[in-house]
């Protein structure tokens, strides 16, 4: 396993699980570039025990609850701005709104459904939290309601 | 307003363009040489403040055995002093990130934890030490003097390490507490949602 190649795949992945904790696109990139670094290192130590994509959600994972020690900073919350200049400012603007929604959630719940949105299995979004699978699967589906409660409301 | 949104859709027009790999071995670079600086700075600090005792010790050379031991009591309150507030601490204890997140935030509870009473017990320490190696040390040079002058000088020096121990102590453990109580209600405040 080649670390450039790792980094060429897991980049945005990793981008978007960070991007959907805290909402906050230098921020994202930070915990995403703190992430690759501990996989830089830890690599050579790597031995195919568990999936080489759930190792590396794992750490992205806990990199992005150990924010939790940084008082100081939050999610950003307020609404995105209209966006003219992309191609379907309407689909960005959407995307953007999503974001901001899933960063509202508790803790755990934004690193679950980011998972989900991520095609994570979900025998490896238990193996990544250590919940049960079952346990996965009640919350993805709360999670997942309540986040289309909220983007509809903002969406009004 | 849509029914059925397509969240994915929306997940994945998430994108930063990946910075040049080079930019990563650069900041691990940087991390790297910022915790070797940490160590070779409190490593500065800790040596001048024992040589400068040593200075002492030779220079003065004193002749009661009780101002010995004092000086190598205030050696080791100032080391333990350093130790605790250059923040060694996350050098000492190593974090597993390549765990599951609920074993994490348990760890993390229990790191935080165990700073907390590292803390109070080196602060502790620390006053307990510099104080009875404050008052061995002056036992020569105090007895030198007339009484009134002993009186003043351990009246003094008493009333400084009361005012202290009771107050800057008190009020340090308490505010270094309430910190990571803080850290610590939250993360048990997230460990919990794992469990709901």
């Amino acid at each position: 396993m080649v670390f450039e190649d790792i980094y060429r795949d897991y980049w945005n992945k990793v981008f978007r699980i960070c991007m959907g904790y805290v909402n906050d696109a230098d921020w994202a990139k930070d915990i995403a570039q703190e992430t690759f670094i501990i996989i830089w290192k830890q690599l050579p130590k790597f031995r195919n025990e568990s999936a080489v994509g759930t190792w590396i959600f794992r750490i992205a994972s806990n990199n992005c609850l150990r924010q939790i020690e940084r008082q100081s900073r939050m999610p950003k919350t307020e609404l995105p701005e209209q966006i003219e200049d992309k191609p379907d400012p309407d689909k960005e603007w959407q995307s953007k709104l999503l974001y901001k929604c899933i960063a509202e959630l508790p803790e755990t719940d934004r690193i679950i459904i980011s998972l989900e949105l991520e095609d994570v299995k979900q025998a490896e979004i238990a193996k990544i939290t250590g919940l049960s699978e079952s346990n996965v699967r009640v919350k993805v589906f709360r999670i997942k309601e309540k986040l289309t409660q909220k983007f509809k409301q903002y969406e009004q | 307003m849509s029914n059925n949104i397509d969240f994915k859709e929306l997940w994945n027009r998430g994108k930063a363009g990946a910075p040049d790999i080079s930019e990563i071995f650069a900041k691990a670079d940087q991390l790297n040489r910022k915790t070797r600086n940490k160590i070779w700075r409190a490593n500065v600090v800790l040596s001048l403040t024992v040589l400068f005792m040593i200075f002492i010790w030779w220079y003065y050379q004193p002749q009661l055995i009780t101002t010995k031991i004092g000086l190598t009591l205030v050696i080791v309150a100032i080391v333990v002093f350093l130790a605790t507030t250059n923040q060694m601490m996350p050098l000492l204890v190593k974090t597993n990130v390549e765990t599951d997140s609920q074993h994490f935030l348990e760890q993390m509870i229990r790191i935080k934890q165990k700073q907390e009473f590292l803390n109070k017990i080196m602060l502790t320490g620390y006053f307990i030490f510099l104080s009875l190696g404050i008052f061995l040390y002056m036992i020569e040079y105090a007895g030198r003097g007339s009484l009134t002058f002993q009186v003043i000088a351990y009246g003094i020096t008493f009333a400084w390490i009361a005012f202290n121990w009771f107050y800057i102590r008190t009020k340090t453990i308490k505010k270094q507490q309430k910190a990571i109580n803080d850290i610590v209600d939250r993360l048990e405040g997230v460990n919990k949602q794992l469990l709901d």
